[in-house]
């Protein structure tokens, strides 16, 4: 009994011990801190220049959870031997950093794992436990889980700078600013009222892939509430919706009508959306950026013009719904909008080369808007810079042989007359160079050439600027212009149309593939075709359609024509081209559909082949393209007029004694 | 001996001019063409000798076709006599016996020139045919090839350059072979000079038979 006795005062002692705790267990350490850390106005000034109070309020640390606890349990580097000690301390953050280390001595980081959020948070070290904790008066979690609104429960921690790092190694940042939600249609909305799959309690972890697989879920939330119908009741916004997410107009949290004025200029009712990173989707998966910057239209040539000047059918009452298989079906219908205006140059487009490549599906190949942009609708024109530059973006070749020219040294020069790539291949109607007439463009800005040439280039007795134009007529000004090797180019022509034959129609009118082609032309397969390859080709296509071979002199290599030299350099020497040896190689040349003609080298001697007359009956370069076997028959008459002669005055001195005998006998 | 006055002078004028452009013509042609292997003068210099012949060729035969046509003789010489065609092969056969035997066994030549009657059948068809279609032909080629672009409607009626040149090539084939048997002919008078120095005076000389 007496045991039991002993052992309930004990047990009472202990009890009563427990509810007394702060008053009787404050250890003289923990008074001996207050002595000083209970002044109000104790303070510190950081290296940051912020203060630091170093009031703690006794009576609330000791209600709080570790009021029980030594001042040293957490700030285990303090003694009364070694404090007050000047202690430099960086920031307030910092601080909280490195106290918080403290908390792991009774809160092991396991256990803080438990909580699979908290773990996430405590392990990114983004934020220190102090910050949500709070320091000297840490209540009890429990209680304050109870009591919180679900909103501050959240921002307990989303106030804080956390982030989230996504497997395409975007970050996305999880802070929400509560000023912002304060601004938000939404600013009496519980955070789960949209984000209802959190509690309290709950809290997923979402695995998004990247940025836009993260939009695109959010965006889900909203049409909880904005559903389909209400949408549709504004196709324009509709469209909008179904491809792009709602956050990008709208906000994340400081969620915004975007109220559009449709009494406002057209172009900014337009730009209330398109100014915005939207996009559209195609069929083909691929995605186009359907944004305007305002900057672009203001700066381009059409600032002027309203959006519907250009896109027809749209306006603030009409935003048709359109969807394209492709970019490529998207831009060929970009050109109609052009073409709204500016029809000559499309016209003359749609016959170049470039327009062929793009129907050929060589995407490289320029429309309207891969040189003129799609909003920024430069001044080509006006600016020589990009008259320039811009074809160069992909002729990258042709323009370092261009800069050795003397075309590019006067545009160095800032010659206002100097010619770019346009000017002798003009803009739009660019062509394959064998049909392109440039040396007529030449003409445009040497006007003097003809008389310049006729000074010596004529035939007496008459000085005739026609026998200039012969001259141009076959051989292309860079041949003379240009030093270096020279080609005669046969290109094969439709004899009727009078236009050049493409590969593609001779594969089929051959019956042949396209890339069998080459062996029948070259069929011993050297690469060069000799001048029985080459009738052997053309009788056989003869016998099909109704061919022949239009001749030109021109440079080895297309893109030598760029390097046109000073005047001094210039070929003036007939016998240049005018001689049966002259140093020529052979091209033979035959157009493709959207592309570089296809050239094969030919043996010259073909020239001098009889078959030549009715297959190149165009081209004809004095002593070049003779026909040989009008030598051969020229050596003949002489042999045969000299056999005549002699022949007979031997019959005659052989009959001389008949003769004799005759007049004798008279 | 008998002189007969058969070349007057507005025809030997024009026999030799045209005598020494055919020669010069036939060689600068040669130049240009074999202008690899013929070194008698540079291109450029056989061009303008052909240039400036051709066109002193093209105003002699004019000479020539108005002296014949204001004269009245063009026909009565150059036209062989298509009325009697049956005696005008007779002729020619006759003339070509000649030529090919009878001048070799001491024959007298049948054809006896006469102001009117210059041309024994043989020439008579020979000069009609190079004086009314194949000289004309090597003049018109010719001036095509001297400026193809300003007789671009000719290149085009000939069907193409290379038509034009083999046309005018072939004819200074022909030319060079006519020219030498034309000499040679013209060394078969009575004497071997006495053609020739016909074509200077004027007169030609016949031995009068006995």
């Amino acid at each position: 009994m007496r045991a039991i006795i002993v052992s309930a005062v004990v047990i009472l002692c202990f009890l009563i011990s427990y509810f007394y705790p702060i008053s009787e267990v404050s250890s003289q350490d923990t008074k001996a801190c207050f002595k000083c850390h209970s002044i109000k106005t104790l303070k510190k000034k950081l290296e940051s220049a912020e203060t630091l109070s170093l009031y703690v309020d006794k009576s609330k640390f000791e209600s709080s959870v570790h009021g029980a606890l030594d001042c040293s349990s957490c700030h285990p580097d303090i003694s009364l031997k070694n404090h007050p000690t000047p202690k430099k301390i960086q920031s307030k953050r910092d601080y909280q950093r490195r106290i918080s280390q403290n908390c792991l001595t009774c809160h092991p980081e396991n256990a803080l794992m438990k909580p699979q959020v908290h773990g996430k948070i405590v392990k990114s070290k983004e934020i220190s436990c102090a910050e949500c904790h709070g320091s000297h008066y840490i209540g009890s979690m429990k209680n304050w889980k109870k009591t919180v609104k679900v909103s501050q429960y959240c921002l307990a921690c989303h106030k804080f700078e956390i982030s989230k790092t996504l497997p395409s190694k975007e970050k996305i940042s999880l802070k929400v600013s509560e000023e912002e939600i304060k601004r938000s249609v939404h600013k009496n909305f519980e955070c789960i009222v949209c984000h209802s799959d959190f509690s309290k309690i709950n809290h997923p972890i979402y695995n998004f892939k990247d940025k836009v697989h993260y939009r695109v879920e959010m965006t889900k939330i909203c049409t909880k509430c904005h559903t389909d119908k209400e949408l549709k009741k504004n196709p324009a916004h509709y469209a909008v919706a179904k491809t792009t997410p709602c956050i990008q107009c709208h906000g994340y949290h400081e969620v915004k009508s975007v109220k559009v004025v449709k009494t406002a200029p057209e172009s900014q009712y337009c730009l209330n959306c398109h100014s915005r990173a939207i996009s559209m989707k195609m069929k083909s998966g691929e995605s186009l950026s359907v944004q305007v910057k305002e900057s672009d239209l203001l700066a381009s040539v059409h600032k002027k013009l309203k959006c519907s000047d250009c896109h027809k059918d749209f306006s603030p009452t009409q935003h048709p719904i359109r969807t394209f298989d492709s970019v490529a079906e998207y831009r060929a219908k970009a050109k109609e909008i052009c073409n709204n205006c500016h029809k000559e140059e499309v016209g003359k487009y749609d016959k170049s080369i470039h327009a062929q490549a793009l129907v050929k599906g060589n995407l490289q190949s320029p429309d309207c808007l891969k040189c003129h942009g799609y909003h920024t609708v430069a001044g080509i024109k006006t600016d020589r810079n990009l008259r320039m530059g811009l074809c160069a973006e992909c002729h990258k070749k042709e323009m370092e042989t261009f800069k050795l020219s003397i075309h590019h040294e006067a545009f160095l020069q800032g010659k206002q007359n100097a010619p770019v790539c346009s000017s002798c291949h003009n803009a739009h109607d660019v062509l394959t160079t064998n049909i392109a007439k440039i040396s007529d463009l030449c003409i445009k800005c040497h006007k003097d050439v003809k008389s310049a040439h006729n000074k010596w280039l004529w035939n007496p007795p008459v000085r005739l600027s026609s026998f200039v134009d012969t001259h141009f007529a076959s051989s292309s000004c860079a041949s003379c212009h240009v030093k270096g090797q020279k080609a005669v180019y046969l290109t094969l022509y439709e004899k009727r149309k009078n236009k050049p034959f493409t590969l593609e129609e001779v594969a089929k009118i051959l019956n042949i593939d396209l890339e069998k082609v080459k062996e029948k032309i070259d069929i011993n397969k050297d690469k060069k075709v000799d001048s029985f390859e080459l009738w052997q080709f053309i009788d056989a296509l003869e016998t099909k359609s109704d061919v022949k071979l239009v001749g030109r002199i021109d440079v080895i290599e297309p893109n030598e024509a760029h390097k046109i030299e000073t005047k001094k350099v210039a070929v003036k020497d007939c016998d240049v081209c005018h001689n049966p040896k002259a140093d020529f190689k052979g091209k033979l040349e035959i157009n493709k559909e959207g592309a570089k003609p296809f050239r094969i080298d030919f043996d010259t001697k073909a020239l001098n082949s009889a078959y030549a007359i009715p297959n190149i009956s165009d081209f004809y370069v004095l002593g070049t393209t003779k026909i040989q076997i009008l030598d051969i028959l020229f050596l003949l008459a002489l042999f045969g007029g000299i056999a005549v002669a002699v022949g007979h005055i031997a019959l005659r001195a052989l009959t001389a004694p008949i003769r004799r005998k005759r007049r004798e006998g008279k | 001996m008998k002189k007969v006055y058969l070349h007057p002078l507005p025809v030997r004028i024009w026999h030799w001019i045209n005598a020494i452009s055919f020669i010069i013509l036939i060689i600068t042609g040669a130049q240009i063409r074999f202008g690899d292997t013929l070194g008698l003068m540079s291109f450029e210099t056989a061009v303008d000798i052909h240039s400036w012949l051709g066109f002193i060729l093209l105003a002699n035969y004019f000479i020539w076709l108005f002296y014949y046509l204001f004269s009245g003789k063009l026909f009565k010489i150059y036209i062989p006599p298509f009325w009697k065609p049956v005696d005008f092969i007779k002729r020619s056969i006759k003339q070509a016996k000649y030529y090919g035997y009878g001048i070799m066994v001491g024959d007298k030549n049948p054809h006896h020139p006469t102001p009117d009657n210059k041309f024994n059948p043989m020439q008579q068809l020979s000069y009609l045919m190079i004086m009314i279609l194949l000289i004309p032909l090597q003049i018109v080629t010719g001036l095509i090839l001297w400026d193809p672009h300003l007789f671009s409607f000719l290149v085009e009626l000939a069907g193409g350059i290379q038509i034009v040149s083999l046309i005018h090539t072939a004819l200074w084939v022909f030319f060079s072979a006519f020219i030498i048997v034309h000499f040679y002919l013209a060394t078969l008078g009575h004497t071997p000079m006495a053609h020739i120095k016909a074509m200077f005076t004027g007169y030609e000389e016949e031995p009068e038979e006995h």
